[in-house]
């Protein structure tokens, strides 16, 4: 997926000078201009063809490329009706091929999580934000047993093959402990896995999803706690890709259906209002199988938009999205308008629930969507 | 008090004799510049050290600090953050190394976790920009940050090599960004500065390994938080204020700053003597107008203001140009007191000695209370006397004859009371300089009777000698006593602080180079150049001790561990033997048995700690412990001998290895020393051991010294101490030569009439001169016998008292009859060449011109 790369190498750009200016007051929030060197993919791997997966080895970390993230979403309900939506991500950064060095705190890893918690009833998002070099044990990843972690926020393998996790992220009055357990296999995304950003041979990732997974655990909002079950998504993502020179910005769409299937979207949006021909998508039958979703094949109405009063970006917030083929046409709508991660760098991540046809039957649903680009051009920033 | 037209008649005055006027402000101007230079200095070293220490403290309110200097386990900075969520928290490595392209000047290496920094320091400045090889910062090992006053002296771009040496080994570092200061301050704490990531520095320092560690991590933490994590750490570890510790390095110059204040202040007492000299001149010289405007109904009070008006003024323009003179001076003092502070204590970077107000005011304060101070006598003098009396000539000398029994009277008392404050308040080292600044002037007090006595002794010698004029020459010297005793008086003490402050330095030495003997045993040294004096802990590659046991020739090594612990008492310099070092009796001022048994007892785990160490926590000579934090906890250890040791005056303890690994993780070692075989020539296994050794680049800073070399080290270190001490000295005779200078031009010219009277009578221009060098010489020679006990008596006080309260060291006085020998006849010469310039003035003005004067 381009667009979580964009974000990713944004972030990481971000993270880096964030020693630099992080030293301003924090009421200007910080939006320096990147004007940085394009990132030196000299020695790393490239997403060439497809590949054999072997699990719980490739949930874990991929050194020879240069990026890689682990996204955890889903929505929950609490035993007492409250919705929830949540977002835990871990991004790993090589800044030179190869496992880091085992000597003190010496690594060429950065990592960096996002979490999130949307509290429905309450009308709040809380969006959180850490870094941190991958050495000495304060961030790092593991295959074998699977294993990411940011400090205290972490996922950890159940089973051997890594397709039961549990996930803990606390920060002060917000927390987040869930055990996942895949209820569908895992979905190797684009050609057996190899999921292209360009037509340009190697401007690819190796993508990995569990598309449905049975989330069951507890939430604490604001202090209050909740018992929680709910459906969740993972992505797995890893590639060396050099930067598309006309995107401004990206959205992407997780969406569970009732009737079994999971579809997910992404269009890469150009700066000439367009749409990159290579945006698309999967979507996975109920029994698991799973169907390449070209961009043509998709329409995506927006229908409604919002202005965050933070950072004055004008998101879309509901949509009518058609696929003829497949007989689906769904209204999606975020839980809450007010979902965006006001972080280092900001976009919008948040739970939305779902109506409409599928197969030409009624469904209902929920997901997520990431919104990017939307909060300044991401022209301009590369 | 003072109207307006006696206002002017001081100005007119003033004016009416620039020659006096000038000589009381240079006076003032050069005992200013001599505090203000030292002040300078002293303020400088300690604003440069505060302003790097506050850089790198940032937002800092409490450090984690270690044991041992070697280090906190890293884990521990893991388990803070992950485990129990402290956040707001920082690795630092730290350390010191130099850099032999930019002078070999002293660098501090700091090596920070960029994305934990932000909430710490800044500074980076503002500027928002990108930094180009940014990332390289994280992966490269020899990426370093430097400020832009180092990039700039050293014409270093980004990407260029730099060279630094940390412990014995040279490492090519590259310069990977150039950091933005946000303004002038910080850019001169960024002086010295190379910034590294955690992962590097670790490398650079050793702290990396198996058991990886931190210098220390920095935290920022309410005070209630701080007492939660205090409650959770181990006992090796302490949770300390973010200040304390840089306070504590700071206070380690307090005494070596204090001593050179005291010496400084001397000057300034010598520029008294000037200034009192010089108005008690123009007092004399007036009294006729004085007595006619007490005549006139001008009052007492009236005049005194006058003379202090008088006093005043020259104070301001002598301050204001001692000021100037004091920072053209002071340029030279920093770089000498920073060297000192640099070879004994800590790490300091000065560029710049800039004025601050404080510094200004410090000296003119001084100049105008030594000159008003000074004015006193001849002011009261001045206001006192009846109109009539001070209209006569001669009243004025009477006067001053009758004084001399209580002055002498007065100076014996002052002297006592100095005795006595020496003797009485044994905890103070300012009392001390008290007690010798009151005997100092109490002896100076007793100089006009002393002289009078021995004019009347030495006059029948003279007139036996040198006939009649000799005996004029005696006489002249009683006749005028209030001016040729303050002459003297001044003499007297600037030469008698060079005899005290000569023996002490020779004693001091002789007693270093016996110490010095003593201790290097060993016939061959392994160490690398100490950056940072006792504060730095320095670590050499470890397997140096095998490899250099390895090479033909070498009978036995022994390895030494210098590490600064932490105790109740604040930091202790530790240093770890690995074996008895073969000690003589002489080496220890107490102990509980013979070597052998000192060195069983060390086994056991008791420590011996050097004479400074025992000095400073007033242990006593038997049975006294140690407590010091150990990774096992706090331990207290019993003390079995106190050692002579003139290496750190902070003192140190000595701990035997064995007993060490017990308390303490850390195996590094800072130096080996090495034993020939029998009949292996040192200097050719030092060349073995150069080859087997230092030959490959990582080592190539290790240094392989013989036994003499490294004594001879040690001694250029010693001298370079005293470099300042010597200046100061030096400065000293000069303005007690002005002093001489001006007192007898005063007399010279007061005596014209006299001496053109005897010209008529006959006196020939040879005979002229040789009455005025009888005379001077007479002075020169008075000042020169007083200064011989007094400087004597300065040695006592400086050897027995002040340096044992400064320093805490035993020194052996030695007196050497050449610094006496030499300081008598500096004194005859200083004050027959004062004599030159007067005497010329005499020849070319006119006997006629001067009988018609009065």
């Amino acid at each position: 997926m381009f667009k979580r790369l964009s974000l990713l190498l944004v972030s990481v750009t971000l993270a880096v000078s964030g020693f630099w200016y992080f030293t301003r007051p924090p009421a200007a929030p910080p939006r320096p201009p990147l004007t940085g060197p394009a990132p030196d993919l000299a020695g790393f791997a490239r997403a060439l063809a497809p590949q054999d997966f072997s699990l719980p080895r490739d949930h874990g970390p991929h050194f020879d490329y240069q990026t890689e993230w682990w996204y955890y979403t889903g929505n929950l309900t609490a035993a007492t009706g409250e919705h929830f939506g949540f977002q835990l991500t871990f991004f790993r950064r090589g800044l030179t091929p190869g496992a880091p060095p085992q000597a003190g705190l010496s690594t060429n890893q950065i990592y960096f999580a996002h979490f999130a918690i949307t509290d429905v009833a309450g009308g709040r998002h809380r969006g959180l934000e850490r870094f941190s070099r991958g050495a000495g044990g304060l961030a790092g990843a593991t295959g074998e047993p699977f294993a990411v972690w940011l400090e205290d926020w972490r996922a950890d393998a159940l089973n051997a093959d890594g397709s039961q996790v549990r996930l803990r992220a606390r920060d002060g009055a917000l927390a987040l402990d869930l055990t996942l357990r895949a209820v569908k296999p895992l979905v190797a995304h684009g050609d057996r896995g190899l999921s292209p950003k360009s037509e340009q041979p190697g401007n690819a990732s190796y993508y990995l999803s569990y598309t449905r997974l049975a989330a069951e655990g507890r939430v604490t909002v604001d202090g209050r706690d909740f018992a929680v079950t709910g459906e969740s998504w993972f992505d797995h993502e890893w590639s060396t890709s050099a930067l598309g020179p006309n995107g401004v910005g990206w959205d992407w769409f997780s969406l569970q259906l009732s009737d079994g299937r999971e579809l997910m979207l992404f269009q890469l949006r150009r700066d000439d209002g367009g749409i990159e021909p290579i945006s698309g998508g999967t979507l996975v039958q109920a029994d698991g199988r799973t169907v390449r979703v070209p961009a043509a094949a998709v329409q995506i109405e927006v229908l409604d938009t919002w202005d965050s009063p933070a950072t004055r970006g004008a998101y879309p917030a509901r949509w009518k999205i058609r696929i003829p083929s497949e007989q689906i046409e769904l209204d999606v709508t975020p839980w809450l308008p007010a979902q965006e991660m006001q972080l280092m760098f900001s976009y919008w991540e948040g739970a939305v629930r779902v109506t409409g046809l599928s197969g030409g039957q009624a469904v209902s649903g929920h997901g997520y969507i990431e919104l990017t680009g939307y909060a300044g051009s991401m022209q301009g920033v590369f | 008090m003072l109207t307006p037209a006696l206002f002017k008649t001081v100005l007119r005055d003033a004016i009416r004799r620039p020659w006096q006027s000038g000589l009381m402000i240079l006076g003032v101007a050069l005992g200013v510049a001599v505090v203000i230079a030292i002040d300078l200095a002293n303020t400088s070293a300690r604003r440069a050290f505060d302003l790097s220490t506050e850089a790198v403290i940032g937002r800092t309110t409490h450090q984690l600090l270690p044991a041992a200097s070697v280090g906190l386990p890293q884990d521990l900075y893991r388990q803070l953050r992950v485990d129990w969520g402290y956040r707001l928290s920082a690795p630092v490595v730290e350390g010191l190394g130099t850099a032999p392209d930019l002078d070999g000047q002293p660098v501090r290496v700091l090596g920070v976790d960029p994305v934990a920094e932000a909430p710490f320091r800044d500074y980076l400045g503002a500027s928002g920009e990108f930094v180009p090889g940014l990332e390289r910062f994280y992966t490269e090992a020899s990426a370093v940050l430097i400020g832009p006053g180092m990039a700039e002296r050293y014409g270093l771009a980004l990407g260029d090599p730099l060279r630094v040496q940390v412990a014995e080994r040279v490492e090519t570092l590259t310069v990977a960004g150039l950091l933005q200061p946000r303004d002038e301050r910080a850019r001169r704490a960024l002086d010295g500065l190379l910034l590294m990531d955690v992962g590097a520095a670790q490398r650079l320092l050793r702290l990396d390994g198996p058991a990886p560690r931190l210098t220390r991590v920095d935290l920022i933490l309410t005070e209630a938080e701080a007492r939660d994590l205090t409650a959770r750490l181990p006992a090796s570890v302490r949770l300390a204020p973010a200040n304390t510790q840089a306070e504590t390095v700071a206070q380690l110059t307090a005494a070596f700053q204090l001593n050179l204040t005291a010496l400084s202040l001397l000057a300034l007492v010598v520029g008294m003597f000037l200034i009192y000299n010089t108005i008690m001149f123009s007092v004399v010289q007036r009294r006729q107008v004085l007595g006619i405007l007490r005549s006139l109904g001008v009052t007492g009070e009236q005049i005194f203001a006058m003379i202090w008006v008088e006093a005043a003024l020259v104070a301001v323009v002598g301050g204001l140009l001692g000021v100037g003179l004091g920072w053209l001076l002071g340029q030279g003092a920093v770089r000498l007191v920073t060297q000192t502070i640099n070879d004994l204590y800590y790490v300091v970077t000065v560029r710049e000695a800039p004025l601050e107000p404080l510094t200004v005011l410090k000296g003119l304060g001084l100049g105008l209370a030594a000159a008003l101070l000074a004015a006193t006598a001849p002011a009261l003098e001045a206001a006192t006397v009846a109109p009539v009396t001070m209209t006569q000539r001669s009243a004025f000398e009477d006067r001053a004859r009758q004084l001399l029994p209580w002055l002498f009277g007065a100076g014996l008392i002052l002297g006592a009371l100095g005795v006595a404050a020496l003797l009485l308040i044994t905890a103070s080292l300012v009392a001390a300089f008290a007690g010798l600044f009151l005997i100092v002037i109490g002896l100076a007090l007793a100089v006009p009777q002393a002289t009078v006595w021995l004019m009347t002794l030495a006059a029948p010698l003279l007139r036996r000698g040198a006939g009649v004029l000799g005996a004029l020459a005696a006489r002249t010297v009683v006749k005028a006593i209030s001016r040729t005793s303050v002459a003297i008086a001044a003499l007297m003490v600037a030469v008698s602080v060079t005899i005290g402050v000569s023996v002490m330095i020779a004693s001091f030495r002789a007693t270093v180079v016996n110490w010095l003997d003593l201790t290097l045993v060993a016939d061959l040294y392994l160490s690398a150049p100490v950056v940072g004096g006792s504060q730095a802990t320095l670590t050499l590659d470890p397997g140096l001790a095998a490899r250099a046991a390895a090479v033909p020739g070498v009978a036995a090594v022994e390895t030494i561990r210098t590490v600064t612990v932490d105790s109740p008492d604040g930091p202790t310099s530790l240093v770890v033997a690995d074996s008895q070092t073969r000690r003589s009796t002489a080496l220890y001022r107490y102990a509980s048995g013979d070597p052998d048994e000192v060195w069983r007892a060390m086994q056991a785990g008791a420590v011996i700690v050097s004479e400074p160490y025992a000095f400073r926590r007033r242990l006593p000579a038997q049975g006294g412990s140690v407590v010091l934090r150990t990774d096992r906890g706090e331990q207290t250890f019993p003390v079995a001998a106190v050692y002579y040791d003139y290496a750190s005056d902070q003192g140190r303890v000595l701990i035997s290895r064995g007993v060490y690994e017990q308390y303490w993780d850390d195996r590094g070692i800072s130096g080996v020393a090495v034993y020939a075989a029998s009949g292996v020539d040192a200097g050719a296994l030092a060349d073995a051991l150069r080859a087997t050794l230092a030959g490959d680049a990582a080592g190539a800073g290790l240094q392989v010294q013989v036994n003499r070399a490294l004594r001879d080290q040690a001694l250029v270190v010693f001298d370079r101490t005293f470099a300042i001490t010597n200046a100061l000295r030096l400065l000293a005779v000069i303005v007690a030569f002005i002093g001489v200078l001006s007192a007898l031009m005063a007399l010279q010219l007061e005596r014209a009439r006299e001496l053109a009277t005897l010209q008529a009578l006959g006196l020939t221009a040879g005979q002229l001169w040789r009455l005025t060098f009888l005379e001077t010489g007479l002075m020169g020679a008075a000042a020169g016998l007083f200064s011989l006990p007094t400087g004597f008596v300065l040695a006592l006080v400086l050897v027995y008292v002040i340096n044992l309260r400064s320093f805490g060291w035993t020194i052996q006085l030695q007196n050497q009859p050449e610094v006496y020998l030499q300081a008598f006849l500096v004194s005859v010469a200083a004050a027959v060449l004062a004599a030159i310039y007067p005497l010329r003035r005499l020849a070319r003005s006119s006997v006629a011109a001067a009988l018609r004067q009065e």
